[in-house]
């Protein structure tokens, strides 16, 4: 029954792309362009989606019946972003019985190429359609939430695949490649050049296709038969190194009808520790303090298992013992290979403060040249800076200096130096504390400067 | 499962009286079901919330948690959260099980093209009934913190009421919400789309205050004989956030001061009791301040006290000159004189501020004094009541300026 369904249902669907067998004897001459025989359907779907560039490589099989001789098979895409030049076929049974003899892309015909194929066999052959299509992208989102003395946090990863290809893919297999590729051309570039026009409407696919209830219908119940199949088990994304990328496949099949998205788990770890730390750098946020988690993608962290890709973070923190959220902040993470540590960026906080203050301003040391004017001085500053945590947590804060020109710092704090003009201080905080960094700094201006 | 529940919910949406527009629909499939319905979900039971948390903790952010009983069968459940003319962060949108979060897991979200709505996959592993705690941000949901403070006449303690204002432009109703700004009292309040909620979230009694007038150099006039109105010197209330001053709990929020102070009202029969009023002394905006560091506000202008300050002194010595007999260095000699009047009959507490630019020394001062920082000197002082005239405050400053060529900074 389920089959039957099934099979209306696909009969009754639009569909962007078709492939059409038509069948020739050689002997033949073909009075129309294609005789149709068979309109096979897709057996198998993988995506490769990539996401540093607006690319996926989209491989199907089907089962055709070939006759021996010369086959014609039309491939056609309408409403789509297809590549093209990108469209590849091969044989996987029977590949030294059936060779492509040329593909023609034909007059007046859009969106439509021909293969012709000799085929020394007769029967049902599985052939593979390779092509890159634009419009389907994938993105990861995290979830971080902290403990109430945020010292530890568990992190969920998500991928959330989007397809706005104008082509539904039912029970594809999908990959996902975290990385940076070239092309030297768009994608979707490629797709418009051979209808110009055509794309934008392809995009905008709820003008094409009017029936958006019916679609999401449709997507809903063939997930459902998905989902019959998993028996409810959670697709689990296996992931593994690749080149200089690395690919996420996730387990068993999915559909994404054109237009929707889907966003799937790809890894959930708790009690990753965290180091709640401040910044301060006037140079870069003027005066304010600003707030990261800090921890490593290590596997010490209980992380570390794969490069975490790019995305978006939603930070909470458990306020309550029945685990009630408090909202830290929305922020973003870079690329993180393994063992990379991260500071997780939450945006400016005001409770903990960082005032540094000039506390004194002498110029000595004048020199004077042959005529009696000033040829060099040296300008000696005392600085305080106030570091007070009005936290209820402990705070690590990281306080940066910049300086210029022919300087020396006299300090009892301790101190790391950065570069060639900036230090940095590291001054542990516990809740409520306040402490006090003094230092002098000494310029050497003009004749006075040795370096 | 029948068609009875999908009239009912019919029937509600109808209804005038229903206005939420956050709605969870929850909607179990079989293989029959899914063959035969035409809409995206079949609806099964459209669970109520049974506990609404709004967080106000962060400031720029308002979190709302609510909590709905879902019965689940056994195997895959889709959940479907929709919303409709509500400002939701679709990205922020969250589900967490409470009851059985070891056996009831989500599988993956679905988002439906052009909609406002998401479609949880949750499996369970046997029939049974769940709580879903859903967070989400929801926009148009604006708070602000006001402060009312009546002082008491001497103006050293004054009573603070802490109120948290909510404005619910969301769209949607939010029915017995329990609504916490992450301290004082956590409310559990209905606020209706379009209605503004005051809270008193908290009322501190006698909390101390220091009251002060500041009169700064670089921006009052010298010569108060010389203006055509009398000089305002700017009025503060000092509040410390510590315990001393039975704060010191958590952060004050940023928000209006209004500060009142307490009076005597004459009473309506002769001879009976003054009654007692208030007298409202201005506003400023406080700004944010944590544990342990002071609040400053600016509520007004006194103009009983008057201060003229003088150069009394202006050499310049130790001249160094170049070949062409040009003047490249030097040093100065400066002498100020600061006269000040207390025409009030109490006594009140004076800082003056005196802003020295560049290398400098202070060779002699009447007063002791604080440097604030490289180029800036207070004079903390307490003048005494009706102090004008022979009585007046002065105080005389000698600073040497050292190494002057023109150039010497008077900021960081």
């Amino acid at each position: 029954m389920k089959l039957q369904v099934q099979s209306t249902q696909m009969t009754r669907r639009a569909r962007s792309i078709a492939t059409i067998l038509a069948l020739f004897l050689i002997t033949h001459c073909a009075e129309a362009r294609i005789n149709v025989v068979t309109l096979p359907g897709r057996d198998s779907v993988q995506l490769t989606i990539y996401n540093s560039v607006d690319l996926t490589l989209v491989r199907e099989t089907r089962v055709l019946t070939f006759r021996k001789g010369l086959n014609r098979l039309e491939f056609s895409w309408a409403n789509t972003l297809i590549d093209p030049t990108s469209v590849e076929l091969r044989a996987v049974t029977h590949p030294d019985e059936l060779d492509v003899l040329d593909v023609s892309f034909p007059a007046r015909v859009s969106n439509t190429l021909e293969w012709r194929i000799k085929s020394d066999f007769a029967g049902e052959v599985q052939i593979e359609i390779r092509y890159f299509t634009s419009g389907i992208r994938w993105s990861a989102d995290y979830l971080a939430e902290a403990a109430r003395n945020e010292k530890l946090m568990n992190l969920a990863g998500n991928v959330r695949v989007t397809n706005n290809s104008g082509e539904d893919y039912e029970n594809a297999q999908l990959r996902l490649v975290v990385g940076v590729i070239r092309l030297v051309e768009e994608i979707a570039e490629l797709a418009r050049r051979d209808r110009s026009g055509e794309a934008k409407k392809a995009l905008a696919w709820s003008e094409v296709d009017g029936d958006l209830r019916q679609k999401a219908q449709r997507g809903l119940n063939e997930r459902f038969d998905d989902f019959e199949r998993r028996a409810g088990r959670k697709n689990q994304i296996v992931k593994e190194g690749l080149s200089e990328y690395f690919l996420y496949t996730v387990e068993g099949r999915d559909t994404i009808p054109d237009g929707w998205s889907k966003r799937l788990p790809s890894f959930q770890t708790a009690d990753v520790p965290i180091t709640s730390v401040y910044k301060f750098e006037r140079e870069q946020w003027g005066e304010q303090v600003m707030r990261y988690y800090r921890f490593t993608n290590s596997v010490p962290d209980k992380l570390g298992r794969e490069p975490l890709p790019d995305g978006a973070v939603k930070a909470f923190r458990f306020v309550t013992d029945d685990q009630l959220y408090g909202f830290v902040g929305s922020t973003a993470v870079k690329y993180i290979p393994v063992n990379e540590q991260v500071d997780l960026d939450l945006g400016p906080d005001l409770e903990v403060q960082v005032a540094p203050k000039l506390m004194n301003w002498q110029k000595t040391d004048i020199a004077f040249d042959n005529w009696g004017n000033i040829k060099g001085w040296t300008i000696k500053e005392s600085w305080q800076i106030e570091v007070q945590n009005s936290k209820e947590i402990d705070a690590l804060v990281d306080v940066r200096r910049n300086f210029s020109g022919d300087w020396s710092i006299d300090t009892q704090a301790k101190y790391e130096t950065v570069d060639a003009a900036k230090i940095k201080f590291l001054v542990p905080l516990k809740p409520g504390q306040k402490q006090t960094l003094s230092y002098t700094l000494t310029t050497r201006q003009g004749s006075n400067a040795t370096r | 499962m029948s068609f009875g529940s999908i009239s009912q919910v019919g029937r509600r949406r109808k209804c005038p009286c229903y206005v939420t527009r956050i709605s969870l629909i929850f909607a179990v499939f079989t293989l029959f079901n899914a063959i035969s319905v035409h809409a995206r979900v079949k609806l099964v039971a459209l669970p109520e919330r049974v506990r609404v948390v709004l967080s106000l903790r962060n400031p720029g952010a308002t979190l709302v948690e609510e909590e709905r009983l879902i019965t689940l069968q056994k195997g895959v459940n889709k959940v479907d959260f929709s919303w409709r003319g509500v400002n939701i962060d679709s990205t922020s949108i969250q589900a967490r099980m409470l009851s059985h979060p070891e056996n009831v897991t989500i599988l993956n979200t679905s988002y439906p093209p052009n909609e406002n709505a998401l479609i949880w996959e949750i499996s369970s592993n046997e029939a049974q009934e769940e709580r879903v705690r859903i967070s989400y941000l929801l926009s148009a949901l604006t708070r602000e913190v006001t402060y009312k403070a009546v002082a008491e006449p001497n103006e050293t303690a004054l009573t603070l009421r802490n109120y948290l204002r909510l404005r619910n432009d969301s769209g949607e109703d939010l029915s017995n919400a329990e609504i916490g700004i992450g301290y004082g009292s956590t409310f559990t309040k209905t606020i209706e789309h379009g209605e503004t909620l005051e809270m008193l979230s908290e009322r501190v009694e006698g909390l101390g205050i220091k009251k002060l007038l500041t009169w700064d150099a670089a921006t009052l006039p010298w010569d108060p004989e010389y203006e055509k109105k009398t000089v305002g010197i700017p009025l503060s209330y000092v509040i410390k956030n510590d315990k001393a001053s039975k704060l010191g709990s958590h952060t004050l929020l940023p928000g209006k001061v209004r500060i009142f102070i307490k009076t005597k009202e004459q009473p309506e029969n002769a001879g009976a009791a003054p009654g007692e009023g208030v007298a409202f002394t201005g506003e400023d905006w406080a700004q944010l301040t944590p544990v342990d560091r002071e609040m400053k506000l600016y509520i007004g202008q006194s103009r009983d006290v008057k201060v003229t300050q003088r150069k009394t002194k202006d050499d310049r010595t130790n001249i160094r000159r170049n070949t062409a007999n040009a003047v490249v260095l030097n040093d100065t000699d400066e002498v100020y004189k600061i006269e000040i009047e207390n025409f009030k009959k109490q006594p009140i507490d004076l800082v003056v501020v005196e802003h020295i630019p560049g290398y400098w020394k202070m060779a002699e001062s009447s007063h002791p004094f604080e440097r604030k920082d490289a180029f800036t000197v207070e004079y903390k002082l307490n003048l005494p009541a009706e102090s004008s005239g022979t009585k007046k405050t002065t105080v005389t400053l000698n600073v040497n300026r050292l190494n002057v060529q023109g150039n010497e900074p008077a900021s960081y």
